[in-house]
């Protein structure tokens, strides 16, 4: 009597171990890709790192006069990169550098021969670029944390979701609101 | 700086306009399913016939040398039996034993749908690695220049849309033609291209660029690329039945075949997309229903030996069935499997949009970008066959109003074309005769100078430059250069192909005709969704469209439209109707040819046999 129970009983229970594995690893696909989306954040800001130095060259030589912008930038840069892994140190870096570099935007409309050269206008629509790379790395970084929520807290996932620990990722936007915005002091 | 993302109501937009169209894919896709099988079954019991002709014949041949076993002929007897007896259940309502009825079916339509989907199989195998869209890459296709703003924009922005979508970034290539169009090439993300034409830089600002490409990354994420290798294959499969019929009649069919057995076992060389596609627009050309080697061999007009005349007595059945394969082929794709398949690449093209609008977050930009580019030309050269790969249809969409040329563009050409040819003489008013002489004139000159007539070249190029300095934007776009000119005339193949997209665009225009290309000849419905139903799913996820300029419907339109359709409805009925009874009928014709063919061939072996 004891057979008849036992196949189907161990045929189920192999299809739940299957089924409950593949959910498990659409769940760690999508955390990954949470992963992912996040480091490609941090690879377009380092990309404006690197344009930064490029800038302050091309502009060095028109204004002579506006030394405290371009050193603005410069110094603003230097604590982006310090600042490291520290989330918080980090990001207000990262806001106070794109607030020098369109400081010295600002201030290079008053040398339209600068704006003219070919170079700046290169460099001007590289940086656009970058400033849009960011914001769409963010996008899809957000889009990434949607879609691993919404599996994380759907049926029937949820049922192990926790057990396994998988938890609910945090959108971007919040983190930045929640940190507060410093006052960037130019002059220093 | 970037606009402030929208708020959770937009965004919901996009996501449940996504889910809608996959679902339709879904939904379209095992109609086409259904589709393709039914259209099986017509082309099965043609095919079928013939290929036991054939083994029939071959075992009638091989007997003259040796022997077959008798256990052949006892199972050709058994087959031939059953097949009578589920004719007699069919047609005279006898009774049969289910498992019998079964049996005979399989074994009558089954070598039919087999040979079809090993060719099919075939297809997929030979071509996958070409991929779609290859013509594209031999039209002088070069990468964008880090010196020109523009370009350097474009790059940008493909990167930036790669970003986010989380796709690995496609190359880019520029076109320099007339027209101005995009296109995702390739045969899956990794191996993607996109192709832009360098007047759409022109054409658009940044938003609706990055919008474009959005929209190009986002099919190409999607896995439209397979989806239309998958389309092109069936038409390819469908060509490609009507190729082997046709080659043991003539050179044109047998040519097709060379190429792709060349094509099969060629190394991997840069040129192998663009053969492949060569190749396929050769298969698909076989479709229609226009004089082929068949149809040339068996031609009672030309004047033949005796020979020639015996064997087209002999040959006749099989005449017979590349007709009826021909026109089955035809009608199912052309009614049936042709606009599901079409159909289904426009949900592909509704799901890229949303896709579009989800990556850029901006609805308007897309919409923008798409009403810019019907307003103008947007033929590249060399992209004629595979015009379902691109953005915008390279032909006019009859949706939305064209521009056509004002009275003074149309003057200004023809005062300039007066003033090309040595003594001419400017006249003060033009009809629109003389418009549409010039036009003509203008076609038969650059056919000269392409051909390489030093007088007709001379002209040309006079004209040209007369022309370029008075009528900048489309019509001179339009107008043949005389650089493509000099350089064709010395081989090059991406100015020919310049060249002879503008004429046809010229030809176009002087006949009013728009001419179905590639696929679109083999569908009833376009494989391009209308600008306006477009239009109208951008409105809903938040775009603002101007209507003004395009016509909306108004009440008297559709009641006129409904009342036209319910008068067409019955005729296009009874129409389709009568193509199957004709179908049916040369079915049956084919069969009845082919057994007394198989029965005169057997008699003459019988014959030979004995004496």
């Amino acid at each position: 009597m004891g057979v008849s129970y036992g196949v189907p009983a161990v045929a189920i229970a192999a299809l739940l171990v299957v089924a409950i594995g593949v959910l498990y690893n659409g769940l760690v696909a999508r955390r990954n890709r949470v992963h992912t989306a996040w480091a490609d954040i941090d690879v377009q800001l380092r990309r404006r790192h690197d344009l930064v130095p490029n800038l302050v060259e091309s502009a060095r030589g028109y204004m002579a006069h506006e030394r405290q912008t371009l050193e603005a930038v410069t110094q603003a840069r230097a604590q982006a990169i310090s600042a490291g892994a520290n989330v918080p140190a980090r990001a207000s870096a990262e806001m106070l550098l794109a607030g020098a570099i369109g400081n010295l935007f600002v201030v290079a409309e008053r040398y339209p021969v600068l704006r003219a050269t070919e170079n700046m206008l290169l460099l001007q629509e590289q940086l656009t670029s970058t400033e849009n790379r960011i914001t769409f790395a963010r996008q899809h970084y957000n889009d990434t944390v949607l879609e691993y929520n919404t599996a994380v807290a759907s049926f029937p996932r949820n049922l192990f979701a926790k057990a396994f620990g998988f938890s609910s990722a945090a959108m971007f936007a919040a983190e930045e609101h929640d940190r507060g915005v410093p006052q960037a002091d130019l002059k220093s | 700086m970037p606009s402030a993302s929208l708020g959770p109501h937009d965004r919901e937009s996009f996501f449940a306009a996504q889910r809608r169209n996959r679902r339709a894919t879904w939904r379209l896709t095992a109609l086409c399913v259904l589709t393709a099988l039914a259209m099986g079954i017509p082309l099965t019991l043609v095919l079928t016939p013939l290929f036991y002709a054939g083994t029939l014949v071959a075992a009638d041949v091989v007997t003259y040398f040796r022997p077959l076993p008798p256990e052949f002929w006892a199972a050709m007897k058994d087959l031939s039996q059953l097949a009578v007896r589920v004719g007699d259940y069919f047609f005279h309502n006898k009774p049969l034993d289910p498992q019998l009825l079964a049996g005979g079916l399989t074994v009558l339509l089954l070598p039919g749908m087999a040979m079809a989907l090993a060719l099919w199989m075939a297809m997929l195998a030979l071509f996958r690695r070409a991929g779609v869209g290859g013509a594209l890459t031999t039209v002088n296709a070069r990468e964008p220049s880090p010196h020109d703003l523009r370009e350097m924009r474009l790059a940008n922005a493909v990167q930036e849309m790669a970003i986010a979508s989380g796709l690995p970034a496609p190359q880019v290539m520029l076109v320099d033609s007339p027209g101005a169009n995009a296109a995702a090439i390739g045969t899956s993300p990794e191996d993607a291209r996109i192709v832009v034409s360098r007047r759409l830089l022109d054409d658009l600002d940044r938003e609706q660029m990055q919008a474009l490409l959005a929209h190009l990354i986002g099919s190409v994420g999607n896995g439209d690329l397979g989806i239309a290798f998958a389309v092109t294959s069936v038409f390819e499969t469908c060509g490609l039945l009507g190729t082997l019929i046709n080659a043991p009649f003539g050179p044109q069919a047998r040519g097709t075949l060379w190429r792709i057995v060349r094509y099969a076992f060629a190394r991997r060389a840069n040129g192998s997309a663009a053969e492949a596609e060569a190749i396929a627009a050769l298969l698909t050309g076989d479709l229609d229903l226009q004089s082929d080697d068949i149809g040339r061999f068996f031609d009672t007009d030309a004047r033949r030996g005796p020979i020639h005349k015996f064997l087209t007595f002999v040959l006749l059945p099989v005449f017979f069935t590349n007709a009826a394969i021909k026109f089955t082929l035809w009608f199912f794709l052309t009614a049936f499997l042709g606009p599901c398949m079409a159909l289904l690449w426009r949900s592909r093209r509704y799901l890229a949009d949303a896709s579009a609008v989800q990556f850029t977050r901006s609805p308007d930009a897309l919409a923008g970008a798409l009403r810019n580019l019907t307003q103008d030309t947007t033929a590249i050269p060399g992209g004629i066959w595979a015009s379902h790969l691109f953005v915008v249809s390279p032909g006019r969409d009859s949706s939305v109003p064209q521009d056509k040329p004002t009275a003074e563009q149309m003057r200004l050409v023809v005062g300039a074309w007066a003033e090309s040819s040595s003594g001419g003489s400017v006249k003060s008013a033009y009809t629109t005769g003389d418009y549409v002489r010039c036009c003509a004139e203008l076609i038969a000159t650059q056919r000269a100078a392409v051909a390489g007539d030093p007088a007709a070249l001379a002209r040309m190029t006079a004209f040209h430059r007369t022309i370029s300095t008075l009528v900048p934007g489309p019509i001179a776009q339009r107008l043949p250069d005389p650089t493509d000119l000099t350089a064709a005339l010395r081989g090059d193949a991406a100015a020919i192909a310049r060249l002879q997209s503008q004429q046809r665009e010229l030809g176009r225009h002087h006949q009013g005709v728009q001419k179905r290309t590639g696929f679109q000849a083999e569908s009833m419905v376009s494989f391009h969704p209308p600008l306006k139903r477009r239009l109208r799913r951008l409105e809903r996820m938040g775009a603002h469209v101007d209507w003004g300029a395009i016509r909306k419907w108004s009440s008297t339109k559709v009641i006129g439209t409904a009342i036209g359709f319910l008068i067409l409805a019955p005729l296009v009925l009874a129409a389709g109707a009568l193509m199957l009874l004709v179908v049916a009928v040369m079915i049956m014709l084919n069969l009845l040819f082919l057994a007394l063919w198989l029965f005169a061939i057997h008699a003459v072996f019988g014959l030979l046999g004995h004496g």
